[in-house]
C-alpha cells in the first residue's frame, strides 16, 4: 500500500455532503484494488512511484495566480486554482438554456441531475479516478437545456501554483439537439499533484467541440481524464493537446451509448527533453451504427517518454461500427522512447475497423528534397516534422484556437534538439 | 560555371559513373540522353549532394569552387537545381510555405532581405499561372496528390522562383503528355538567359524539339562516350544506341 493513498483513504471517509454514497463505493473499491503494481497493464509503463510516498499538502489560497489567455477567443472563463474554484459561477452571464452550478451550492433537484451523471461515464477501472470521486469537494455542474446553440465556447481553467493536491471534477451535460463547446485548459510548472476529471454526457442528436490543453510541465505532476458518453446521433468532435511533466497522464473514453452518434478525436503530445507523457484511450462502441476516428500524433525528444494505448472495443451487438485509430509517433533522439499499444476486440462481425501504429525517425528522402532547395537543415527538420503535428492543428475549426496554438507549438518544438 | 573532371561516383558498392567529363559555360544548353541504368539520374544527384552517392575520383568546380566542399542546401543556395524525375510528397508542409522558405533561404545566401509574405505571394502567384497549375496548388502540401505532370510543373515553378544559376532537369518529360511537356518546355525557355545554364537529362528527343539544345551528350557505362549538336538526338531517335557498340543493339532510343 502507499503512504499518498493511505491518506486518501483516511480523508475520504471525512468527507459528507450528497454524494458521499458515490465517495464511498469509490473509497471501497480503493481500500480493496490498492496501489496498482508494478506489472499491471495500465500502469507499467507510468512512473508512480514519485506518487507513492508523497506527502500530500492542502492547499492554501493562491495570493495570485496568472490566468492562462487563447489569444483572441472569447470565452466564459471558470477558474481553479490549485483545486479551487476561483469563479463565482452564480454572477457568470450565460447565454439562454445554458447553467453552471458548484457541486457544494446545488440546489436539490440539481443534486439528482449530478447523481445521474457522477462517475456514471468515467470507468471505475482508473485509481485516481476513484481518488477524484471520494476527495473532489470542487467541482462544477454544466447543463445545457434541450434545442440550444451555445457557439461562445466554455473555458474551464486548472491552475498549479504550489506543492498540494489538487482535485477538480467537471460534469457537463449536452441536451437534445443542443450545441456546446468546451475548453479543458490546465497549465502549471510548479511540484503539484493535480486530478482534474470530466464527464460529457452529449444528448441525442446534441454536438459537443471539445478541447483540452494539458500544458503541465516540469514537476507539476497530473493524472486526469475526459470521458464522453454519446447518445443516438450525438457528434463528438475533440481535441487534445499536451507537453509532459515528471508524470502526466490522460485517459480517455469514448463511448457510444446510441446509435449513428459520430465522435473525431485528434491529439496531438510534443514532449521536450526529459518529459513524460501518457494517453490511454479506449473506444467502446455498444451499440450499432456508430463512427469513430481518432488520430493521435507525438513527437518525443532527446530523453523524452510517451506511452499511448489506444483500445477499440466492439460490442456484440455493434454491428455496422465504423472505427479507425492511428497513432504516431516521431523519435527525436536515439534515446527518446514511444510504447505504443494497440488493442483492438471486435466481438461483431460486420465492421469496418482500422488500427495502426508507427514510429519514425526523420525522413531523409524529405529532408533531401528540402535541403536541395537551399533550406538550411536545422529549418528543414522543423518543416518536416512538424508539418506532421501541424496537419492535426489545422483541422481544428475554431480559428482563434487554431491561430494560438500554432506558433505556440512551433515555437516549443524549434527549441527542441534533434540529436 | 561547371566544370567536372575525370568524376566517378558509386551508389553502395556499384560504381556508376565512370569517368565523366563534362563542361558547361554560361547560357548553354546541354542535353544528356543514354540507355536506361548509363548513370543520368546518378549523375543530377552527385551534382547535388544527395547521401548515399559517393564519390571515389574526379573533381567538380562550380562558379569556380570546389562542388564537393559544399552541403547540400549550399549548393543549392548557391544556384544549383535539380529538377527531381519523382518529387517526394510532403503531406503537412504547404507548398507556398516551402517555396517562400527556400527563395528565402537563397536571398539570405546572396545577402538579400528576406521577402514578406505578400511579396511572396505575388510571385508565386505569377509562377502558379506561368506554369498552368491552378492557384490552390500553393496552399497543398508540397506535391501532395498531385499528378506525374502537375509535379514536374510544381518543380518548374520552383526553378522559375529559385532563379538558379544552372537547372539539371531529370527526365522532366517522362510521363508528360504534349500539353503538359509544352507547359515544362515554355518554362524552361522563359528562363534562357546569357547566363543561365540548362543540363538536360532525357530519354526522348521530343523534349528536345521544344528546348533547343546547344551540345548533345551520349551518356553510356558511366560515362560521355559521343558529344554532337542537336543533330545527334535525331540520329539517337532514329537509329537507337546502336552506334554504341554490340551491347546496345536494339536499345531503342
Amino acid at each position: 500500500m502507499s503512504q499518498w493513498l493511505n491518506k486518501v483513504i483516511d480523508d475520504a471517509k471525512g468527507v459528507d455532503d450528497f454524494l458521499a454514497p458515490m465517495r464511498q463505493q469509490a473509497r471501497l473499491k480503493l481500500e480493496t484494488d490498492g496501489w496498482p503494481h508494478a506489472r499491471n497493464e495500465e500502469w507499467r509503463f507510468t512512473p508512480l512511484s514519485s506518487l507513492k510516498e508523497r506527502a500530500s499538502n492542502v492547499s492554501e489560497m493562491a495570493a495570485s495566480f496568472e490566468i492562462p489567455q487563447v489569444d483572441g477567443l472569447e470565452s466564459i472563463d471558470i477558474v481553479f486554482v490549485d483545486g479551487i474554484l476561483r469563479t463565482d459561477t452564480s454572477q457568470l452571464s450565460l447565454p439562454t438554456g445554458l447553467s453552471v452550478c458548484t457541486l457544494r451550492d446545488a440546489s436539490s433537484d440539481l443534486q439528482n441531475d449530478i447523481l445521474a451523471l457522477f462517475g456514471q461515464v468515467k470507468p471505475t477501472r482508473h485509481i485516481f479516478g476513484l481518488v477524484n470521486d471520494a476527495l473532489c469537494d470542487q467541482g462544477v455542474y454544466i447543463a445545457l437545456e434541450d434545442n440550444c446553440r451555445v457557439d461562445i465556447p466554455l473555458r474551464i481553467i486548472n491552475i498549479a501554483t504550489q506543492d498540494c493536491d489538487a482535485h477538480t471534477r467537471v460534469l457537463v451535460n449536452v441536451g437534445k439537439n443542443s450545441q456546446l463547446k468546451v475548453i479543458e485548459h490546465g497549465t502549471g510548472s510548479v511540484a503539484s499533484f493535480t486530478t482534474a476529471f470530466a464527464e460529457y454526457f452529449i444528448g441525442e442528436e446534441a454536438k459537443l467541440e471539445h478541447y483540452r490543453f494539458a500544458f503541465f510541465t516540469g514537476a507539476a505532476k497530473q493524472v486526469g481524464g475526459s470521458h464522453f458518453s454519446l447518445q443516438a446521433s450525438a457528434n463528438l468532435n475533440s481535441t487534445f493537446v499536451s507537453y509532459g511533466s515528471e508524470l502526466s497522464r490522460i485517459d480517455v473514453d469514448i463511448i457510444h451509448a446510441g446509435q449513428h452518434a459520430k465522435a473525431k478525436m485528434n491529439a496531438i503530445y510534443l514532449l521536450a527533453e526529459g518529459e513524460m507523457f501518457d494517453m490511454h484511450s479506449t473506444i467502446e462502441h455498444a451499440v450499432p451504427n456508430g463512427t469513430t476516428e481518432e488520430n493521435a500524433r507525438g513527437i518525443i525528444g532527446d530523453r523524452a517518454r510517451a506511452v499511448f494505448s489506444g483500445r477499440i472495443h466492439i460490442h456484440r451487438d455493434a454491428q455496422k461500427t465504423l472505427a479507425e485509430l492511428n497513432n504516431r509517433n516521431l523519435l527525436l533522439s536515439r534515446r527518446a522512447i514511444i510504447n505504443t499499444k494497440p488493442e483492438l476486440e471486435i466481438y461483431a462481425d460486420d465492421v469496418q475497423c482500422a488500427h495502426g501504429a508507427t514510429v519514425a525517425e526523420i525522413e531523409e528522402q524529405a529532408l533531401y528534397y528540402l535541403l536541395s532547395r537551399g533550406i538550411k537543415r536545422s529549418k528543414a527538420l522543423v518543416m518536416l516534422n512538424f508539418g506532421f503535428i501541424q496537419e492535426l492543428v489545422n483541422a481544428i475549426n475554431n480559428e482563434p484556437i487554431r491561430q494560438w496554438l500554432l506558433p505556440m507549438l512551433n515555437e516549443r518544438f524549434a527549441s527542441m534538439e534533434v540529436k | 560555371m561547371l566544370k567536372i573532371n575525370n568524376l566517378h561516383a558509386r551508389v553502395e558498392d556499384k560504381t556508376i559513373l565512370q569517368g565523366l567529363n563534362l563542361e558547361v559555360n554560361p547560357g548553354e544548353v546541354h542535353a544528356i540522353m543514354g540507355p536506361n541504368g548509363a548513370g543520368k539520374s546518378t549523375l543530377g544527384y552527385v551534382l547535388s549532394g544527395r547521401d548515399g552517392y559517393e564519390v571515389e575520383q574526379g573533381e567538380v568546380s562550380f562558379n569556380g569552387k570546389d562542388l564537393f566542399d559544399m552541403d547540400i542546401e549550399e549548393r543549392a543556395s548557391s544556384g544549383l537545381f535539380l529538377a527531381f524525375q519523382y518529387p517526394v510528397e510532403i503531406p503537412g508542409v504547404s507548398n507556398m510555405e516551402f517555396m517562400k522558405e527556400s527563395v528565402n533561404a537563397t536571398r539570405e545566401h546572396r545577402g538579400e532581405e528576406p521577402l514578406s509574405a505578400t511579396e511572396f505571394l505575388k510571385m508565386a502567384k505569377e509562377a502558379c499561372k506561368q506554369v498552368q497549375l491552378p492557384l490552390d496548388f500553393l496552399k497543398r502540401g508540397v506535391n501532395e496528390g498531385f499528378s506525374g505532370g502537375e509535379k514536374k510543373r510544381n518543380e518548374i515553378m520552383q526553378m522559375i522562383l529559385l532563379k538558379p544559376s544552372l537547372c539539371i532537369l531529370d527526365e522532366s518529360d517522362s510521363g508528360l503528355d504534349i500539353d503538359a511537356l509544352q507547359v515544362v518546355a515554355n518554362g524552361v525557355n522563359s528562363q534562357r538567359d546569357s547566363a543561365r545554364s540548362f543540363i538536360i537529362i532525357t530519354h526522348y528527343q521530343r523534349l528536345l524539339d521544344f528546348i533547343k539544345p546547344d551540345f548533345v551528350h551520349i551518356l553510356a557505362n558511366g560515362k560521355i562516350v559521343k558529344s554532337g549538336d542537336a543533330s545527334l538526338a535525331l540520329q539517337v531517335e532514329k537509329e537507337g544506341y546502336a552506334f554504341l557498340g554490340k551491347e546496345f543493339e536494339g536499345v531503342s532510343a
